[in-house]
């Protein structure tokens, strides 16, 4: 580490008592950073590891201890969390394991080990007191967990022209506000490759932690009318239709090397002239293995879709108790010179309150005879919120024809609701 | 000693030559006895600490007039006490005198028929001396066994330089029916204000020396300070094993609890009203011999949780605070959210029937509600782990799963599963409630 940019953070070995710990008037050494470790892991806690050899002289009567001071200024290390470990000593160039030692009949001690920790009053600083067999120089590494030294995660996604797969670059991103600059430090995010980096104080440093070649896209494009409500007041039976791109986190979609953390994704597309386009951003959610990273692309003007409810009639059970029968009818054009699936999401809980009031909690339903037979569900979204999978088939290529309309009905018999 | 005459806030001065009569009121000549020793119990459930000093005394026949005073420190003047420990039988306290001139002096009467020196001990409340517990486990990289380690650490703010203390920590919880620094600044004593530079350089030097100096020779054999520890009434004592020098305004950390390798298990829970909507990850193991601990309670502290990370290095997992463990008790750590460990549930369906009507015309007053869940538990780690599910059903439930399922209480229903390494399970689960008029009790029933 460059000594002339020092900053905050002092580790000396006070080879002599007297004055380390009163007056706290310092003669130290300083031992240099031989390396740095930046654990980022953690997302909630950043932890820093250095490794520095410090001269340690022999403890005996007459001297005692060594005392190593360890301060810091303009950085919020959490100053409990701070380890002192020692590692090795230093013979000639090689280093060796701190053995035990007898030091007095039945004392077994580790040749070199922490006595103590000091706490100076009004300071940033704490003082071990380290034992030491012998005069040596012992390599140890002193681990804190620090604030403002955080990371975060970005994806770059560029799309083939025709959208059937993707190349996803995840990055990740150090932001080093934490007062302090660290030169050439290793850098683990937990997952990917270990980085080796020099990051300086208010520096923000990417890097790449890998890069999925041949992802396979899933577009999807999704019709939610109590989401979204009315397009327009010109068109009160029409919604928007958005458009996402899902990415299944896992081996066979050419993913699933480990969770892919939160992020802003930034999802571009190739003109077909050796250039890209933006297609659109969005915040992933954290997406464990085997899960999809639906990613909001924008609005997908070539797909209309028009909700009607065609029929709403109650039928009386007994007393109170009623069942609705609504027949909702899905007209769908598809101006895209592709097919494509159009995903309707019906929350049926919101149905029944519009049109009966009070669902006493999730609807009991039943799906009646006049449902399309082309229409293919899930209940991904639990059971009152099912998705009817639609296929529309691509604009007619003959200019002179029209847009296929699709119709589908959704046949549905909310049961038992009473007020 | 002699630098006790700046350094030291407690005074003790024997005021033997002079008689009743020719008493001077504000004009006094003191000698300063020493500490020969001094003790230290610190309780750490409320701000209060017991000192034992020893001093050695010179009496001479007949009255003697002892001063004791305690400027700028937080002493309970209601506390402290005087007593002979040699010639026990000759000496006497007569009575004790508060000066009103003087409020943080005290002067004792003592009677004695004895001449010569002799130890007497002094023992007040003081506050301002604390202590704390924190951990450290360090665990291998295959997350099978721990190093752990406790460290007391005792805080001196108490406006007192104790050096060579015998330090004694009190773990459990008293009762004060008055705090010690309100009753110190009720007397009219300020609270420890900040030494003048040239009183504090004193004071830190005269502190310095002490603590510089190597206390022991037991630390020149690397030992660290033992801490001897046994139960004392409904409490637990940690004596710190030798003496220490604790200096105003520092803070001193010293290992009081070790035990390497030991084993410990790794749990997964999902309690949504407990630890929120994801599986956090628990290390658990106990307070006993087994996992090479048990020697004492432990007290209220925070953990920190490391994990070697096969290079030297370590990777930090979570911290939680952990409340008082007695001795066999188990020991908690919440790691938090694991992202390789995936839960999620689903409401597959719904029906309601056996509807119940009232009056004419009809209205329902009662129903059962029948839903269908499924829950999914996915481990991506690369090895087996426990999975406890514990989920609160409001209301009078009948709940029905092909898994074995327990009632934790009335409404919370568990189950425990082991999932193998990179694999999942699926819990699908039927729950009646019985809702208006038919909901009997307020309960969850396994049913078969």
């Amino acid at each position: 580490m460059d000594r002339s940019r020092f900053l905050g953070l002092l580790l000396g070995a006070a080879l002599l008592f007297p004055a380390t710990a009163s007056a706290r008037i310092k003669l130290t050494s300083l031992p240099q950073r031989e390396r740095v470790e930046v654990q980022l892991d953690n997302g909630l806690f950043t932890l820093v590891e250095e490794e520095r050899i410090v001269p340690l002289l022999e403890s005996n009567a007459e001297n005692g201890n060594n005392m190593i001071d360890f301060s810091w200024s303009n950085t919020a290390i959490d100053k409990d969390s701070i380890q002192f470990r020692p590692l090795a000593i230093r013979e000639g160039d090689k280093f060796r394991d701190i053995v035990k030692v007898t030091t007095a009949p039945g004392v077994e001690v580790d040749e070199v080990g922490v006595i103590n920790v000091a706490y100076p009053p009004n300071e940033n600083a704490l003082v071990w007191e380290v034992y030491s067999h012998q005069a040596c120089a012992v390599k140890v590494r002193v681990s804190y967990l620090i604030s403002n030294l955080t990371r975060s995660f970005e994806y770059q996604a560029l799309a083939d022209k025709e959208e059937t797969q993707l190349t996803l670059r995840n990055y990740i991103q150090l932001h080093n506000w934490c007062g302090e600059e660290f030169g050439p430090s290793g850098v683990w995010a937990g997952f990917g490759p270990r980085f080796h980096k020099q990051f300086g104080e208010q520096e923000d440093v990417k890097m790449l932690v890998q890069k999925f070649d041949g992802v396979p896209i899933e577009k999807t494009f999704t019709f939610d009318w109590f989401a979204n409500g009315p397009l327009n007041p010109d068109k009160p039976n029409a919604s928007r239709v958005l458009m996402h791109y899902k990415l299944r986190n896992d081996e066979p979609h050419h993913l699933g090397a480990f969770p892919l953390q939160p992020g802003k994704v930034r999802i571009f597309i190739q003109d077909g002239h050796g250039g890209e386009a933006f297609l659109g951003e969005d915040w992933a959610q954290l997406t464990p293995l085997d899960g999809d990273m639906k990613l909001f692309l924008g609005e997908a003007r070539d797909i209309v879709c028009t909700r009607i409810i065609e029929s709403n009639e109650r039928h009386n059970q007994r007393g109170n108790l009623f069942d609705q029968e609504i027949v909702v009818k899905y007209e769908i054009e598809n101006f895209k010179d592709k097919a494509a699936t159009l995903t309707v999401v019906e929350q049926l809980n919101r149905l029944g309150q519009q049109f009966f009031g009070n669902t006493h909690g999730d609807v009991q339903w039943e799906q009646g005879s006049k449902t399309s037979a082309s229409i293919r569900f899930s209940d991904e979204l639990g059971g009152a919120t099912p998705m009817l999978m639609i296929d529309l088939p691509a604009r007619p290529a003959d200019k002179d024809k029209a847009v296929e309309k699709t119709t589908v009905l959704f046949h549905v018999t909310l049961r038992n609701l009473w007020q | 000693m002699t630098r006790r005459i700046t350094a030291a806030a407690v005074l003790l001065a024997c005021l033997l030559g002079l008689s009743r009569g020719t008493e001077a009121k504000n004009v006094d000549l003191s000698t300063v006895p020493g500490r020969t020793g001094v003790q230290l119990t610190i309780y750490n459930s409320e701000d209060i600490t017991l000192v034992k000093e020893t001093r050695s005394l010179t009496f001479k026949k007949g009255s003697n007039k002892l001063q004791f005073s305690w400027a700028n420190t937080l002493i309970d003047p209601t506390s402290v006490n005087f007593r002979p420990i040699e010639h026990v039988d000759d000496i006497e306290l007569a009575d004790t005198v508060f000066p009103g001139q003087k409020p943080q002096h005290l002067i004792w009467n003592v009677e004695s028929k004895f001449e010569g020196e002799a130890k007497v001990e002094v023992t007040y409340f003081t506050s301002g001396l604390t202590w704390s517990m924190d951990y450290v486990s360090i665990v291998n990289p295959e997350e099978t066994s721990m190093r752990f380690r406790g460290y007391v650490r005792v805080f001196n703010n108490s406006g007192e330089e104790y050096e060579h203390a015998e330090i004694r920590l009190i773990v459990g919880t008293i009762n004060l029916v008055e705090k010690i620094a309100e009753l110190a600044q009720r007397q009219g004593i300020p609270p420890p204000q900040p030494a003048t530079p040239a009183h504090a350089q004193l004071r830190k030097q005269a502190a310095g020396r002490s603590f510089d100096r190597a206390e022991e020779a037991k630390d020149a054999r690397g030992e660290k300070a033992q801490i001897v520890k046994e139960g004392l009434s409904e409490y637990f004592m940690f004596s710190v094993d030798g003496t220490e020098t604790v200096p105003n305004g520092w803070s001193k950390r010293m290992q009081a609890v070790e035990a390497d390798d030991a084993k410990f298990d790794i749990v997964y829970r999902m309690r949504e009203h407990q630890y929120g909507p994801r599986p956090v990850r628990f290390f658990l193991w106990r307070n006993d011999e087994e996992h090479k601990l048990g020697e004492s309670p432990l007290p209220d502290g925070r953990v920190n949780v490391f994990r070697e990370n096969g290079s030297d290095g370590l990777s930090f997992l979570g911290q939680q605070l952990i409340r008082y463990v007695p001795i066999k008790a188990e020991i908690e750590v919440n790691l938090g959210a694991d992202d390789l460990v995936v839960y999620e549930t689903r409401r597959v369906s719904t029906e309601r029937l056996n509807f119940h009507y009232v009056n004419d015309p009809e209205y329902v007053d009662g129903w059962d509600e029948r839903t269908a869940w499924v829950d999914t538990i996915r481990n991506y780690r690369t090895k087996p782990i426990q999975f406890e599910l514990r989920r609160i059903w409001q209301g009078d439930v009948e709940y029905k799963s092909a898994t074995a399922t327990t009632l934790f209480d009335y409404q919370t229903a568990e189950t425990k599963f082991a999932i193998e390494a990179r694999s999942k399970v699926e819990y699908p689960v039927t729950a009646m409630r019985h809702d208006g008029s038919n909901a009997k009790q307020s309960r969850i029933q396994i049913v078969r």
